[in-house]
């Protein structure tokens, strides 16, 4: 631990002689109050606030630190932490493989403690298994179960003439009524990388998964490839979205925040998005404004319809930790039925594990059905093989949005990811 | 001195080399586990065409940014080194932006250039609906708008360091010049720039190193995006490290940007103390 420790010292100088406050961070960071310290990304603020505040009530004895950090700052500065010895006891870990600080990756390297034991691991649902454990045993207390789909506000959808969409001709119907009535039917933040995803995740749960529910599988066994996949028709379909004047007319310059504000003031009927911003977009729409969810329609074929839920919020618990029984017993309520209930409620979501005395938000309706009926497809980078393609991703996005690439060139640049080291 | 020294070469200069010595393994930033791979990791930068396009873009935004912040900075210097009674306050106006830090300016600036935002605003109120961009989202154009950024921000900057050279002339030899007919151009050419040659030096190293370094305002702008049209080596090299788990790979890419800085910084030195030289 010694030599990781100096390692990671002479890295982030060097990082730090190189080019300055590329590596600096303040956030996430080390205690030294001598009891349980936290680290959650900043998104989570106020479900995690509250569980922390029913978990000191309940155990009085047990001090607690908690700290925030936005996602990139949380992956970077944890990974730092981690391979120095000073991380955290309890901090977010991403379920699955997307992401620098994803489950397989920590645990590959040997930074999670088995949860295995704990009364919730034996809860976890079939579907989430694959992004919450390795090789059979649980390393994470998945928390939320969080979908991507068209957010919307009910009046204004009323106020354009239309109802919500079934089938893929129905919602480009639909965009047609919103531009008659001088609105987009969809925000679109494209300027922020990570929304870039949102609407061809929401399409490819219907056009590529319907039909190949195991692609990644055939993506990691090297059996498949993003350009020989119903993929290119998931591109196409974003593209033609944007063709047809369905989305902000310069998503590119759009920030995610603009994109919540133009929801909220009637410029656009709603937005795709994960249904954690469903409590921000009810925030700035106000409380009287009834805010609605479905599912992205790409196939003509209203059955077929399936939306990208999974697993969302998860913690890990440090195998270095020096408070390991107050670790585990703070993860154990994370997983317990009152710590799901405390933290969905307030984060807007649904619990990761089966809690029917919890009482939903009227707008997550439809992803409870489908979740319930089996038509929920987990977050494509998830289980993705590596955390490449979904950056390789954004770029594409990007660059198709600005005339940059052709769909053959987003797909090739994916594949290129996916093999690439 | 020695102790100073001592803590430099401790905090600094020790764990750089040692640090370096990341890009000859594989290291993922995280594995306990890593192994030397020699060159492996500065083979890969020739096929990595992210890299190469970054190369480009930091040279642009470095050669932007030099010229242009530091031309407007000996304007701004030489306008408020005039006798007018406002100069004070107009020093401290033109060098206000320089002491807030770059990423406060960069969130203004982002929410400045959005589509529906001030700047776009304004030019519809002017009557210059014709000039409305999409700033930030137009990839022929964010990069520009990311080095006007820095350019507004620390040509105020410069402007302080050419006017510490400006009054440091003694005004005999304004007046000198001015009673052999010297017109205010030539004044400027044949007495002021000489005198100002250290000024001149220190302005355009920093702002060289400054270019070349460049990451924070474009991670908060762009991070770097439309598809990678703002992604300087800074860019890159965070990217590699946070987000890839490729921290050895990311090292590689830190120490060609160390050797650019060293070699373009130490070329523009020579040349420059030559010129110093030449002036004196």
């Amino acid at each position: 631990m010694r030599t990781n420790r100096l390692l990671a010292t002479t890295s982030a100088a060097l990082c730090m002689a190189v080019f300055g406050t590329g590596c600096s961070s303040d956030v996430a960071g080390s205690g030294g109050s001598g009891g349980l310290r936290v680290a959650a990304s900043s998104t989570d603020r106020i479900p995690m606030d509250a569980v922390v505040a029913a978990f000191r009530k309940k155990n009085p004895d047990t001090k607690v630190e908690i700290t925030y950090a936005d996602t990139d700052q949380l992956q970077s500065t944890l990974r730092t932490q981690l391979s120095s010895g000073t991380a955290p006891d309890v901090f977010t870990v991403w379920p699955g493989n997307g992401n620098p600080a994803a489950l397989q990756i920590l645990q590959k390297a040997g930074y999670l403690a088995d949860l295995s034991k704990a009364p919730f691991a034996a809860k976890i649902a079939d579907g989430d298994k694959s992004v919450t454990q390795v090789d059979g045993k649980t390393y994470i207390v998945p928390v939320t179960f969080n979908g991507i789909g068209a957010i919307y506000d009910k009046e204004t959808l009323q106020e354009i003439g239309g109802s919500e969409p079934r089938t893929w001709d129905d919602l480009i119907g639909l965009c047609g009524k919103a531009k008659r009535k001088g609105k987009v039917l969809f925000a679109l933040g494209n300027q922020t990388p990570w929304i870039t995803q949102l609407v061809d995740y929401s399409l490819a749960a219907t056009t590529v998964y319907t039909k190949t529910p195991d692609f990644d599988e055939q993506l990691s066994a090297g059996k498949a490839t993003f350009s020989d996949s119903a993929w290119r028709d998931t591109l196409k379909q974003y593209l033609k979205l944007n063709k047809e004047g369905c989305f902000t007319k310069n998503a590119l310059g759009t920030s995610y925040e603009t994109s919540i504000t133009d929801v909220a003031q009637g410029k656009a009927v709603g937005v795709v998005q994960v249904t954690t911003s469903i409590p921000q977009v009810q925030k700035e729409a106000g409380a009287d404004a009834e805010l609605g969810l479905f599912a992205l329609p790409a196939s003509n074929a209203a059955a077929d319809t399936r939306i990208p839920g999974a697993v969302s919020a998860a913690y890990g618990v440090n195998a270095q930790s020096k408070h390991m029984a107050d670790a585990k017993k703070f993860a154990e309520f994370l997983g317990s039925p009152q710590g799901q209930e405390i933290y969905a409620e307030k984060g807007g979501t649904l619990p990761a594990l089966p809690n029917d005395s919890f009482k939903a938000d009227p707008a997550l309706a439809s992803l409870i059905a489908m979740q319930k009926n089996g038509k929920t497809v987990p977050f494509m980078d998830q289980r993705w093989p590596n955390p490449k393609i979904q950056q390789a991703h954004f770029t594409a996005i990007q660059k198709l949005f600005a005339g940059d690439a052709t769909i053959d060139d987003a797909l090739k640049s994916m594949d290129k990811a996916t093999t690439s080291q | 001195m020695l102790p100073a020294l001592a803590f430099f070469a401790f905090t600094v200069l020790v764990p750089s080399v040692q640090g370096g010595w990341f890009a000859f393994t594989d290291w993922d930033g995280i594995s306990p586990v890593k192994h030397f791979v020699g060159l492996d990791q500065f083979r890969k930068l020739l096929d990595d065409t992210a890299a190469r396009d970054a190369v480009v873009t930091t040279l642009l935004a470095a050669v932007a940014i030099t010229i242009v912040q530091n031309t407007i900075g000996l304007l701004l210097a030489l306008g408020v080194n005039s006798r007018i009674k406002s100069r004070n306050v107009l020093r401290v106006f033109f060098f206000a932006p320089a002491v807030i830090t770059p990423v406060v300016t960069a969130y203004l600036w982002k929410y400045l250039y959005a589509p529906d935002g001030a700047l776009n605003s304004l030019l519809g109120a002017v009557g210059l609906d014709g000039w409305k961009q999409d700033w930030l989202g137009d990839p022929d154009l964010a990069l520009w708008s990311v080095v006007a950024v820095v350019i507004w921000q620390f040509s105020g900057y410069s402007m302080v360091i050419f006017l510490a050279g400006l009054q440091s002339i003694p005004g005999e030899i304004y007046e000198a010049a001015a009673i052999d007919g010297a017109g205010p151009v030539r004044r400027f050419w044949y007495v002021v720039r000489p005198m100002l040659a250290p000024a001149i030096t220190i302005n355009l190293m920093l702002s060289v190193i400054g270019g070349l370094k460049l990451f924070d305002q474009v991670w908060v702008m762009t991070q770097g995006g439309p598809g990678g049209a703002t992604d300087t080596l800074s860019t890159v090299i965070y990217k590699q490290a946070f987000q890839f788990n490729q921290y050895a790979y990311s090292t590689a890419i830190a120490v060609i940007l160390t050797v650019f800085v060293i070699v373009i910084s130490s070329v523009q030195y020579r040349y420059l103390s030559r010129q110093e030289r030449n002036s004196a």
